[in-house]
């Protein structure tokens, strides 16, 4: 593997590939929590933590999985990692596991971190697989952290808990409510897709 | 090695270790997770009754604890239900203190809650709702006052306040409490809460 490859495996999950901004994957967890940064940085962090690991396992084993029951294998594996990173947050991060209630365990169909499995680490060496899941759970933990901030601040007027917007301002509650994520997202994904064409273009 | 048997034997080795990591996950964090667990309680029942340092729990069913708390000197100092009910979103679990009679409620906290973000959340904050829930009646049924008042002295000792835009979400919190009460009274009536506890008052 060339430094070359190896950069661009691992860039094109943050832009060219991203799993939220241009494969439109991992939409729930994107739309559900959300509303605030912690809670989106955690769910980032726990997709990272569930997709690098997903992906260890299944590029070292791919060898010895059967085609015919290898989806089966990939979301056993994947949701060992899950529910390890659920104790673990249950442990030692209550309050934040209490916030992202179900979403932790719904981890398992987030259709990034099987689609990851099926489409490059059941093809692909352990070290480009790791480069791959390194790109895309930044990729993903990027896009959550942005929607989060600007529904966080628009929202509750504050930024990770602490307040950023003056007395002058009334939060706009709808941001912190479903149909503000659908917004959010949908702004951005315009945002993403007019980028894309002014470089193509360029 | 037929496919069928190399399958099964993928399957079952890959089920295998990850039932062996899973097992010594859960045992390496569930006495932390239970630790969590019961200082959220503890937390809250701090809340709700004063000087309550030793609980004891008195019963206990699905959906509803009844803990007797103690005073560091070992007096009486009130009783901590715990009761969970559904809510406009989700379920709504809440502890709530009761005086050393029975018939004071002495606070109330939301314990875990799914209302909406903004509105039926409020039901979380202290001005907004929770300080109204000091001194109220116990004895019999709680019913809601709306439109809301400003400050509790303009509440009587049967009322609870409204939350504006989230009528719903306070109206649930004040099911579960009037429906716990009822049980309370109830158990009080059947002689499961010792009756020594609230006639020595």
């Amino acid at each position: 593997m060339t430094t070359k490859t190896i950069r661009a495996e691992y860039l094109k999950g943050l832009w060219d590939e991203n799993p939220v901004l241009r494969q439109l994957l991992g939409l729930c967890p994107t739309l559900a929590v959300t509303g605030t940064v912690i809670t989106g940085l955690a769910m980032g962090l726990a997709t990272t933590f569930v997709l690098i690991l997903s992906s260890l396992v299944v590029s070292s084993i791919k060898k010895l999985i059967p085609a015919q029951v290898r989806i089966a294998t990939y979301i056993v594996v994947i949701a060992s990692f899950v529910t390890i990173a659920d104790q673990f947050l249950k442990a030692f991060f209550y309050p934040i596991s209490e916030a992202l209630g179900p979403y932790v365990p719904l981890i398992v169909v987030n259709c990034i971190i099987l689609g990851r499995q099926e489409a490059f680490s059941s093809r692909n060496s352990i070290g480009r697989s790791l480069i791959d899941a390194l790109g895309m759970s930044t990729g993903f933990l990027l896009a959550l952290l942005v929607l989060s901030s600007i529904r966080e601040i628009l929202g509750a007027g504050t930024f990770l808990g602490y307040q950023v917007m003056g007395p002058w301002f009334k939060p706009w509650i709808i941001m912190i409510l479903p149909a503000g994520a659908f917004i959010t997202l949908g702004i951005l994904l315009g945002i993403a897709l007019k980028i894309e064409s002014k470089t193509k273009r360029s | 090695m037929s496919l069928s048997s190399r399958m099964i034997l993928v399957l079952t080795t890959v089920g295998l270790i990850s039932g062996g990591f899973l097992a010594g996950v859960a045992k390496l964090t569930k006495e932390r997770i239970a630790l969590n667990i019961q200082a959220e309680i503890e937390e809250a029942i701090k809340i709700v009754v004063d000087d309550a340092e030793v609980s004891t729990v008195l019963y206990e069913e699905e959906d509803l604890v009844i803990y007797r708390e103690m005073e560091d000197d070992g007096q009486l100092a009130g009783y901590a239900i715990q009761a969970t009910g559904v809510g406009f979103q989700d379920k709504i679990t809440l502890m709530f203190g009761l005086d050393e009679t029975l018939t004071k409620i002495t606070g109330l906290t939301i314990i875990d809650q799914k209302e909406t973000p903004g509105l039926g959340a409020k039901i979380t904050g202290w001005d907004a709702f929770l300080q109204f829930w000091e001194d109220r009646d116990a004895t019999g049924l709680l019913i809601l006052r709306k439109p809301p008042v400003r400050t509790p002295s303009e509440l009587l000792a049967t009322e609870i306040n409204s939350i504006t835009a989230a009528t719903i979400s306070s109206r649930k919190v004040l099911e579960i409490v009037n429906l716990s009460l009822e049980k309370v009274r109830g158990l009080i009536a059947e002689g499961k809460i010792p009756s020594e506890e609230h006639d020595d008052h």
